[in-house]
């Protein structure tokens, strides 16, 4: 026999632990794979969209105009290498985007990157010039001219500058914040796994102590039998890895869909880049994190070498604590708050074990009843030897406390948006050729409209808000209603002047959503500087309201405050016909625009539908976090049943001793729920303040938006159950043991059970 | 005429290894009069420990009647298996002690706490708990955990145990199995000793032909003779 087989023959002995550390393994690689292929995919997704909408510059007038022909003309006599794009409406629906191929000729573009006017983006194919420009005779275009030198700006003639050109959302920023949440996922995911796979395989390696020492005595160098553990472990590992990632790839694509669907409905935007990521990566990280979380005794001597210490102090681990408390309270970068919460992590699990053996210990001592001091022993002596999987279901609750809290306030929240965002049943898109005054006139005119329903108008548009590091200013969203009505009069304001609507009727002020309110400073009460059209017009700040997922600032004005040089981007009607029916209204407007068709949007579908998409989501995310869970709470149930086996001993001296198996199986009960008690106790408040973290400190950093800070008790309820539950299964499983006549004492020392 | 503390007849246990039975013992009999001591002998496996068990309710006979401490357990007159538990609850908690070779002891108690969590469990006083340890050599370990002392230590506060409970029947098995032959003789003069005083009956199993020499009767299980 070779000392290898010597060595696995423990396993052939044990086969339950072989197959328990080997799904251990596979579950954590499918956990892990899962939340990186994800991420892969998005990451993927949105270097596609990045790369396709990356900014360039244009040149404008300084009087804020629209650029024409003649434009283009004196810029090109200036020598500037500029190129028209003129965006304009198809006829058969959506946009065209009219490029000038010879002006096009100096933007070389480097072989390997694609043009953004090549192809088909968002939905818009590029075509030349000359047939943009035929459109734009029958209906509004806009012409903006492309420079391919941003050098150049020294040589601009007078009356022109420099500005942003996107052709489309900006989500640099919410993208990289959005992957950095998702990383940060990741990373807490692989902690846990690699929690779960050490305790686990920590429990084989304390059952096979005596063999080794046995060997050791046999003359074979310790160095060796090290040796064969790691090939032992590899070969495991490469073994469970590849199925691992096979499951979480399916994992992943199963529910991919969805997530995709749901990234568009947050982004606006087609992100999915179906298949990402690829199988080296999970590979050799889930390699290195087993070989790692197995063979870190080894390393231990390595890392004292390079800290120069033997042992960490608790003042240390406490001092990271504070440190990692109140980094997460003052740092405004995200990768600081992402180490502030790594610290708190980090601290909160190495404390963990040791309050609870503390407090038990204390509570030992302070007893008078024997038996209680027994029970209050055995949960110390548990504490400490189950502290690895005891530590990974904390995080694991405390994850779970956190993303459940996130979701159900996001699911609140975003309802409620969706209702104000969606209040009128429809949505009529007016046509670019449409008078819309004879059209208001009319729906001004029906007494039904007037009786029972509701509508007001819409313009969408662009204006700038003056400074800026380059002085090109800010683009801004510009959200123009009127009639200021029903529609829009209970939505929920974070802070407002007395009676915000009706200055905004009265044209007295604008409001601002959140997001530039955070970015600009923008308080109620203070002036703020836009430029509409040509126009720099002041308006006084009304109400900062709540604009969810939206990258951009965006401000609410009356209509009928816009210049009449203000381009308008869009113009659609909102309209809840009441007892009126809505073919009576689009059979008129189409009459009043003499158009065929008219683009009408049915909100209640469209809030159906996003709200599908959001729920999918969440329900994504709770089920990732969820089998988290319930990973670690297996790998506990395995330790503890496992770890009690090496005490059924002592817990059997009761029944020896005169106390009746129902007796000593309450007693056992009683322990098992206070040890998963005790650490649920102890997830609470970290996952409360990781609730925190997330919802006024991540979210505001990265996405510019905060969601309400709600904590829910019936969640906390719902986690203590679910502790409970697990203790008693495990007091279950042990139970069991306790009717077999069979249990020898001797088994209990060379199981390193003897413990106190 | 001296009361019997315990008697048992017909007794038959087999267990089965794989898919063959094995007997271990077939219509054993024995009786144990106040203040004797039954010496249990034979090779492993010849069922020593099963047999204890058996007396002291940890296990179930195949067949047979035992009739300990004026209970009655009759294979025949099948009871609730719960009323029949309660009842050896009853006597091992408070008449039977049993010492094993070694784990007697909570390892989270200190020594003196697990005499007084056995006397406790017995209803006896724990006021004596000390003075047991003392009489035993081990009152100045008495804060020690029970990995803090030697094996012999360990049996001593386990003998500790025992006779703080009062019992009026001790089974040992092999208690003197994992210590050395000195620490041995200490340990097994001190029971004896102790058991002569209060008059208990003693059932001791081991493989040591001295020791099971110095019992008032000897249990051949090998051979199934009594001398």
């Amino acid at each position: 026999m070779t000392l290898l087989a010597a060595l696995f023959s423990h396993y052939r002995r044990h086969p339950l632990q072989l197959l328990a550390l080997a799904t251990m393994i596979v579950l954590a690689t499918m956990l892990w794979t899962g939340v990186y292929h994800l991420t892969s995919q998005a990451r993927a997704s949105l270097d596609q969209s990045e790369s396709a909408v990356a900014e360039r510059q244009q040149v404008t007038r300084e009087d804020g105009t629209r650029m024409t022909v003649a434009d283009f003309v004196e810029l090109r006599r200036a020598g500037l290498c500029v190129m028209p794009w003129l965006e304009v409406s198809s006829p058969e629906g959506g946009r065209l985007v009219g490029v000038d191929p010879l002006a096009a000729g100096c933007f070389e573009q480097p072989a390997s990157e694609e043009a953004p006017w090549q192809g088909e983006l968002d939905g818009r194919p590029f075509v030349d010039i000359s047939e943009a420009a035929e459109l734009v005779r029958e209906q509004a275009g806009q012409l903006s001219l492309l420079i391919s030198d941003a050098g150049s700006i020294g040589g601009l003639p007078a009356g022109y500058r420099l500005a942003p050109f996107r052709v489309g959302p900006d989500t640099g920023e919410l993208g990289d914040s959005f992957l950095l949440n998702l990383d940060a996922l990741g990373v807490l995911v692989l902690l846990i796994t690699a929690l779960l796979v050490r305790s686990v395989y920590l429990l084989g390696m304390a059952q096979r102590r005596d063999s080794f020492a046995l060997l050791h005595r046999f003359g074979v160098p310790q160095s060796r039998v090290n040796r064969l553990l790691v090939v032992e472990i590899l070969l495991l590992a490469l073994v469970c890895i590849v199925p691992g990632i096979w499951l979480g790839r399916w994992l992943a694509t199963g529910l991919g869909s969805g997530f995709g669907q749901a990234l568009e409905g947050l982004f606006d935007q087609s992100l999915y880049a179906g298949q990402g990521g690829n199988w080296l990566v999970p590979l050799a990280t889930m390699l290195a994190v087993v070989l790692v979380a197995c063979l870190a005794d080894f390393l231990r001597p390595l890392a004292r070498r390079l800290v120069g210490g033997n042992r960490r102090s608790g003042g240390s681990v406490l001092l990271m604590l504070v440190a990692g408390l109140a980094l997460s309270v003052w740092v405004m970068d995200l990768l600081w708050l992402f180490v502030a919460v790594a610290m708190v992590f980090v601290a909160a699990g190495i404390l963990a074990p040791g309050l609870i053996a503390w407090l038990a210990d204390r509570r030992a001592e302070s007893d008078r009843d024997l038996q209680a001091r027994w029970r209050h022993r055995e949960l110390s002596v548990l504490a400490r030897r189950l502290a690895l999987p005891l530590v990974a279901l904390q995080f694991a609750m405390a994850m779970v406390l956190a993303v459940q809290a996130l979701v159900t306030t996001f699911e609140g929240t975003f309802d409620r948006w969706l209702a104000q965002r969606l209040e009128a049943d429809f949505y009529i898109e007016v046509p670019e050729t449409g008078d819309l005054a004879p059209a208001l006139d009319w729906l001004a005119a029906q007494p039904e409209l007037a009786a029972s329903g509701l509508w007001h108008r819409v313009i969408r548009g662009r204006a700038t808000l003056p400074g800026g590091e380059d002085r090109t200013g800010t683009n801004v969203d510009v959200f123009a209603l009127g009639p200021v009505g029903p529609l829009v009069t209970d939505w929920q304001l974070f802070e407002s002047t007395p009676q915000p609507w009706q200055g905004l009727q009265q044209g007295e002020g604008v409001m601002v959503n959140e997001q530039l309110a955070r970015r600009h400073g923008v308080r109620v009460g203070q002036n703020l500087t836009v430029v509409l059209g040509g126009q720099s017009i002041e308006f006084p700040v009304l109400a900062v309201y709540p604009d969810y997922g939206r990258p951009a600032g965006e401000i609410l004005v009356n209509a009928s405050m816009l210049p009449p040089d203000f381009t308008i981007g869009f113009q659609s009607l909102s309209v809840s016909p009441g007892n009126l029916s809505i073919d009576t209204v689009t059979d008129e407007l189409r009459r009043i625009w003499q158009v065929e068709e008219l683009t009408v949007r049915d909100n209640r579908a469209i809030k159906e539908l996003a709200s599908a998409i959001f729920d999918q989501t969440f329900l994504l995310t709770r089920a990732m976090t969820t089998l988290t869970l319930i990973l670690a709470a297996i790998a506990l149930l395995m330790m503890g049943w496992v770890f009690f086996s090496t005490r059924a001993w002592y817990f059997r001296l009761l029944v020896v001793w005169g106390l009746s198996r129902r007796q000593a199986s309450a007693q056992l009960i009683r322990l098992s729920v206070a040890l998963t008690g005790a650490i649920a106790l102890l997830a609470l408040p970290l996952g409360i303040w990781l609730t925190w973290v997330l919802v006024h400190r991540i979210n505001p950093i990265a996405f510019g938006w905060s969601l309400p800070m709600a904590v829910y008790p019936e969640f906390w309820l719902e986690l203590g159950v679910l502790s409970l539950l697990i203790g008693l299964c495990i007091a279950l499983l042990m139970s069991r043991q306790l009717k077999s006549p069979t249990v020898a004492p001797v088994n209990a020392n060379a199981l390193a059970g003897g413990d106190r | 005429m001296v009361d019997s503390l315990l008697r048992a007849r017909g007794l038959n246990k087999q267990f089965r290894s794989g898919n063959e039975p094995v007997q271990v013992f077939r219509d054993l009999s024995l009786r144990l009069d106040e203040g004797d001591s039954l010496a249990l002998t034979g090779r492993s496996g010849s069922g020593k420990s099963t047999l204890l068990n058996i007396l002291c309710g940890l296990e179930k006979p195949d067949a047979g009647l035992v009739e300990v401490l004026g209970e009655t357990f009759d294979s025949r007159k099948p009871e609730v298996p719960a009323k029949n538990e309660a009842r050896w609850g009853n006597l091992r908690r408070q008449r039977i002690g049993v010492v094993f070779q070694e784990a007697n002891l909570m390892p989270a108690l200190s020594l003196l706490d697990n005499v007084r969590f056995r006397a406790r469990l017995a209803g006896q006083s724990e006021e004596e708990c000390q003075d047991w340890l003392e009489r035993l050599g081990i009152g100045e370990l008495a804060d020690r955990f029970p990995d803090q002392v030697s094996g012999g230590q360990r049996q001593r506060a386990a003998l500790a145990m025992v006779f703080a409970m009062k019992p009026a029947l001790i089974l040992a098995d092999e208690p003197t199995g994992s210590l050395d032959r000195q620490t041995a003789e200490a340990v097994i003069g001190q029971l004896f000793e102790l058991q002569a005083r209060h008059g208990c009956g003693l059932i001791l199993a081991t493989h040591d032909p001295e020791l099971a020499a110095r019992c008032g009767r000897h249990l051949d299980l090998g051979h199934l003779s009594e001398t």
